[in-house]
């Protein structure tokens, strides 16, 4: 037996082995593997004749948040969650719901896409609904799967980009919609005009966009001019825009972007005598600002257009929210991702209450109780949920910075729709 | 994948019985038997991971295919490329618009998927081709940071080339259709497990991968890969053995763009949808990273550095709960994303300080047979021209 | 003409500060032909250490311990890290900053989190009107203070033992060290002496037009990395011009972006990189670059 044909054979024998027992781990899943097709898919009666699925079992409803502590959105990642876990320790401290206790699923991806897309396949299979997604482009990344898994999606995010899919419902209005109701507030009480010519500062992607949509809208509709200054999230000093505005003679300014470009924009307009009223998205302001160089300015000149009341309002909502906060958290800012984070648990915990009601915690029973919820009120301000494709709400508060409020804010105007956005479809242009 | 000649396949090809075999080709060696067991499991796994584990792997794959690629580039050939990201933009994107039926408002050619993944990786080459004139110019730091603008230049198209990108919030990617079967979610059951776009796209991964990895250790073993190494080490030295410098730095340049474009295109059809935040500098300083993790002109060391650098955020994020020293995100503590930055960061520092060579080195150095005295193992070579 | 002013000189002011980033790039190349990748988060680390110590010892003590702060950092990281590398390969080394700046950036960002730290700088928000061009004070302050600390450099590096030492070192470190050049301490002294420019260019980096040191601050170094690559990375005087480059290149694009919208809102980071590029293809060693000799 020469060398030759021992190799062939030992190869041949190598190959066959290997294909038996290919074959045999592929039989062999059937079997064993957990991912076998069992053909019993959710749809189950469990405790209290209550239908459940997806997770939920007699003891525990899962819920799941796709959040960003780690990267560029960590500010509203951090008050947002911790307001959702402050939600989820509440409720259960009082029993629950349906008798089952909540529990969060924490994941956080750091504003990387691939992060949040893992996340969500990760998590997907094992909660119910997903009470935070932050990041518009990651939702619109899983868009596709939400549509076919069916769970309910509540984006930190408010742009009208987010409309349309049946799942993914923006809790408030959205930046179009607010950015509307801000220049109806700079007509209305701060002297701008017809004819009048107003700078708009945005970011690049869907916030700034999409806010950018609205003032052209309010433009066409008042007989405005509006001037556009694109910028990065990057981008820290705003002083060659304020000098370009400055040029263009406008009279207001709106900025859709972080607070970081809102502070430097209104501390060098103010420093450089270009003192006009400057309006911000919710996004653009948080209460660490104050203490910066900016603060005097901001608190003088600064006005944000928001979907919910400040967390430092009067009202009742606000401040027992406010208060428990502050005990969980004693260390860490009172702002307004607190009050998104919480109002978003607060409408999945509505929903699943009436879900409950109508003895279905399946991800459909959630959908449909979620649309029976037509005037439901957070605490903060009224939502609608009945029209799947449209934002819950089209009012916004204006408030402005203010430091002896609790939270940094306080309201200016209460909460309101212009008439230019109630013929206004969010997301057209 | 690296360095198994294994005198068994060279017999079987039919070449004479080797005379210089220095052991007998029955029974096979451990790593033969290693190799096969490796291969069983990597085509048996879709039969038990859950979705999770198969995207994460597939996220492996394609960082391995792209990681080969800029392996070939930086690590053999020595030029520094920050700008990888852009090359795999351009085969994500180029894929979208070649195979989109522009039924999204979206520019599209409406081009059979398979045709347009290959015009695809072929477009990547191209943007690497016009981008060597100005490669070949510049050397070592210069040709990294001219690199960098690469990256810039990518992000404000994708934001702002909106008929072609879809923009901020992306573009839908078509999925793969090979001669009628579909690389969708369109479910097919295969021995009672359900196969989705994951479990498919697993063994498109494979296939591809096995095969960039055959033709990249092809190129750098023969003679392209001496004179690539050559060039690296001390490029006036080549220019006067007579290898074509500037054309081989091009073709370098090419050829890594190319599987960049692959990277990049199997990377959109797992993510079923492409977005321009992806592909920043980071995702440049992580290929980067992998190579030099993984090792520095070694296919293998690719793969390795490849699969550690894109799993290890994945798994510290899953099992955050679980482990000891990371913090639930927020409470003060190190959150599971920030573990995983210290641990890679740490990870490229220590490789290059205590293991020259790359992770592969401990493998090879482990199981590798004596060397064969005329034959020393190409792919792995020295942490830098330490001979020059 | 009053725009076109105000934005020259704003991009001036800002170029300064790129300028001395750009700087401490090119001291670390000339003494040990690495580029560092790392400069990012020196620049974070000299900005943290005075936020966080003006509180309790006051601003100028403060910047000064956040400069030696930084110097430290730098030079621990040529000690502990550059040095123990044992290969030539100089682009490996610029992979090894990289990972020394995830490690630094990382947790310096973990320490910030999720706050805008003010640096409490004397100047406020004080602007000056000259004409009818207004510019914040703190930008006339880094224009005159990388104005000093680029000049005192030119003249260390030209008339002290060490700057011949480094010179000796970037033109052949063999024969430097032949001649008696400790090349360990040039190389220690370069990264202590980037640390420190880079801890003065993160004070005017935070203080007014923006609203304090935050996560995000490192990113600038980002538009530092052309200005050294257009000036030539191992001539001082290149890092000058290519900080004020790309400063006013930036503050141009930005303020008459509305002229410039065929190529797309949003051009101020990009046009730094546009410029480099054109600059590479005419001049591949940058403006005031040393050329490379050896040809085949």
């Amino acid at each position: 037996m020469n060398a030759q044909t021992r190799t062939h054979r030992a190869r041949r024998s190598t190959r066959a082995a290997a294909t038996a027992l290919a074959t045999l781990l592929a039989l062999g899943a059937a079997a064993c593997s957990s991912k076998a097709t069992d053909g019993d898919d959710g749809g189950k009666a469990g405790a209290g004749g209550v239908k459940t699925g997806d997770g939920v079992t007699d003891k525990k409803i899962p819920l799941g948040a796709l959040t960003d502590r780690t990267g560029v959105y960590a500010t509203l990642g951090k008050s947002v969650t911790q307001a959702q876990q402050l939600y989820v320790k509440q409720t259960n401290a009082a029993g629950g719901i349906c008798g089952r206790k909540l529990s969060l699923t924490v994941r956080d991806h750091g504003y990387d896409p691939q992060k949040a897309v893992a996340a969500y396949t990760e998590l997907e299979p094992k909660v119910l609904g997903f009470a935070q997604f932050i990041g518009s482009p990651f939702v619109a990344s899983v868009d596709g799967r939400i549509r076919s898994d069916k769970a309910l999606v509540i984006p930190q995010a408010w742009s009208a980009d987010l409309l349309g899919n049946p799942y993914v419902r923006v809790l408030g209005s959205t930046y179009d919609l607010e950015t509307i109701n801000a220049i109806d507030f700079l007509l209305k009480e701060k002297g701008l005009k017809k004819g009048d010519r107003i700078g708009h500062v945005y970011f690049e992607g869907d916030y700034g966009e999409n806010a950018l949509a609205g003032s052209r809208h309010m433009a066409k509709e008042s007989g405005l001019t509006v001037v556009e200054q694109k910028i990065k999230p990057t981008d820290n000093d705003m002083s060659a825009q304020v000098v370009a505005l400055k040029k263009a003679g406008v009279k207001a300014v709106v900025i859709s972007a972080g607070p970081r470009q809102a502070a430097s924009l209104v501390g060098v307009a103010a420093a450089s005598g270009l003192k006009v009223p400057v309006i911000g998205n919710n996004s653009a302001f948080a209460p660490q600002l104050l203490a910066t160089q900016a603060g005097p300015a901001l608190e003088k000149m600064y006005y944000v257009s928001t979907p919910s009341l400040p967390i430092g309002d009067k009202a009742e909502g606000p401040s027992k929210l406010a208060k428990d906060y502050a005990a969980a958290y004693p260390k860490d800012a009172l702002d307004n991702g607190v009050v998104a984070g919480w109002t978003a648990a607060s409408t999945f915990g509505e929903a699943l209450k009436r879900a409950c009601k109508a003895k279905d915690l399946t991800r459909e029973g959630v959908g449909k109780a979620l649309l029976t919820m037509d005037s439901y009120d957070t605490g903060f301000g009224a939502q609608d949920f009945s029209d799947p494709q449209a934002p819950s709400s089209t009012e916004s508060v204006i408030i402005r910075p203010d430091k002896g409020a609790k939270g940094g804010s306080s309201v200016v105007r209460e909460a309101g729709t212009a008439a230019e956005a109630k013929d206004f479809t969010p997301g057209e242009d | 994948m690296s360095d198994a000649p294994g005198t068994t396949v060279v017999a079987g090809r039919g070449a004479p019985p080797a005379k210089t075999a220095l052991r007998p080709a029955w029974p096979p060696r451990p790593r033969t038997y290693l190799w096969i067991a490796g291969s069983v499991l990597l085509l048996a796994l879709p039969f038990y991971l859950d979705r999770f584990w198969l995207q994460a792997g597939l996220f492996a794959m394609a960082a391995a295919i792209g990681a080969i690629g800029i392996n070939m580039l930086t690590g053999s050939t020595g030029q520094l490329s920050m700008g990888h990201a852009f090359f795999l933009a351009v085969g994500a994107y180029g894929y979208c618009a070649f195979a989109g039926d522009g039924g999204d408002e979206l520019t599209g050619l409406g081009l059979p998927t398979a045709v347009a993944a290959v015009l695809a990786v072929a477009l990547a080459g191209l943007a690497g081709g016009l981008f060597s004139p100005i490669a070949g110019r510049l050397r070592g730091a210069y040709l990294g940071i001219a690199t960098l603008a690469l990256i810039f230049i990518g992000q404000h198209v994708l934001f702002n080339a909106h008929d072609l990108t879809g923009g901020f919030n992306g573009r839908d990617v078509p999925p793969l259709n090979i001669l009628g079967f579909r690389f969708d979610d369109s479910e097919l059951v295969v021995a009672a497990i359900p196969f989705g776009s994951a479990e498919k796209l697993w063994y498109a991964g494979l296939v591809l991968l096995a095969g960039c990895a055959l033709f990249a250790r092809g190129v750098l073993r023969g003679r392209p890969g001496r004179a690539m190494n050559v060039i690296r080490d001390h490029r006036i030295a080549a220019g006067v053995m007579g290898v074509p410098v500037a054309r081989y730095r091009a073709a370098a340049f090419v050829l890594s763009s190319m599987y960049a474009g692959l990277a990049g295109v199997l990377l959109a059809l797992v993510f079923q949808r492409t977005v321009p935040d992806y592909f920043g500098m980071v995702l440049s300083l992580e290929y980067l990273a992998m190579i030099v993790i993984g090792g520095l002109g070694s296919v293998a060391g690719a793969v390795v550095g490849a699969a550690f650098v894109s799993l290890l955020p994945q798994v510290l994020t899953r099992y955050s709960d679980a482990l000891p020293l990371v913090a639930e995100s927020g409470t003060g503590g190190v959150a599971p994303g920030e573990a995983a930055r210290y641990l890679y960061g740490a990870a490229v520092v220590a490789v290059v300080l205590f293991l020259p060579g790359g992770l592969i080195r401990l493998v090879t150095r482990r199981t590798a047979p004596p060397k064969h005295p005329d034959k020393p193992t190409p792919g792995t070579p020295g942490p830098s021209g330490e001979e020059r | 003409m009053t725009t076109f002013a105000e934005l020259l000189l704003n991009g001036v002011s800002l170029g300064s500060v790129y300028a001395l980033i750009a700087l401490g790039f090119v001291v670390i190349f000339k003494a040990t032909e690495v580029v560092n990748f790392a400069h990012a988060s020196l620049l974070l680390a000299g900005g943290y250490v005075t936020a966080v110590l003006h509180d309790d010892i006051g601003f100028w003590p403060a910047l000064l311990a956040g400069v030696a702060g930084a110097a430290l950092v730098g030079a621990a990281v040529e000690f502990l890290v550059m040095r123990r590398y044992r290969g030539r390969d100089h682009s490996v080394l610029a992979i090894v900053t990289i990972g020394v700046d995830i490690l630094l950036v990382t947790e310096l960002t973990r320490r910030i989190g999720t706050n805008v730290l003010a640096v409490g700088d004397p100047w406020g928000d004080a602007v000056l009107t000259i004409g009818s061009v207004t510019i914040a004070e703190t930008r006339v302050a880094a224009l005159i203070a990388a104005g000093l600390l680029i000049t005192a450099f030119l003249l260390v590096f030209r008339h002290t033992s060490w700057g011949v030492a480094m010179r000796a070192a970037a033109e052949s470190a063999e024969t430097a060290a032949l001649m008696g050049v400790r090349l360990g301490r040039v190389s220690l002294g370069a990264w202590a002496v980037a640390g420190g420019l880079a801890a003065v260019a993160a004070l005017f980096l935070t203080v007014f037009p923006t609203p304090g040191l935050e996560r995000s601050t490192s990113l600038a170094a980002m538009k530092a990395f052309p200005a050294a690559i257009l000036g030539g990375l191992d001539s001082t005087t290149g890092a000058l011009v290519g900080g004020l480059t790309v400063g006013v290149t930036e503050s141009l694009a930005t303020g008459y972006q509305s002229d410039l919208t065929f190529l797309g809102r949003g051009l101020g980071d990009l046009a730094p990189y546009l410029v480099m590029i054109v600059i590479l293809l005419v001049r591949p060693a940058g403006l005031f670059g040393t050329k490379e000799l050896a040809r085949v």
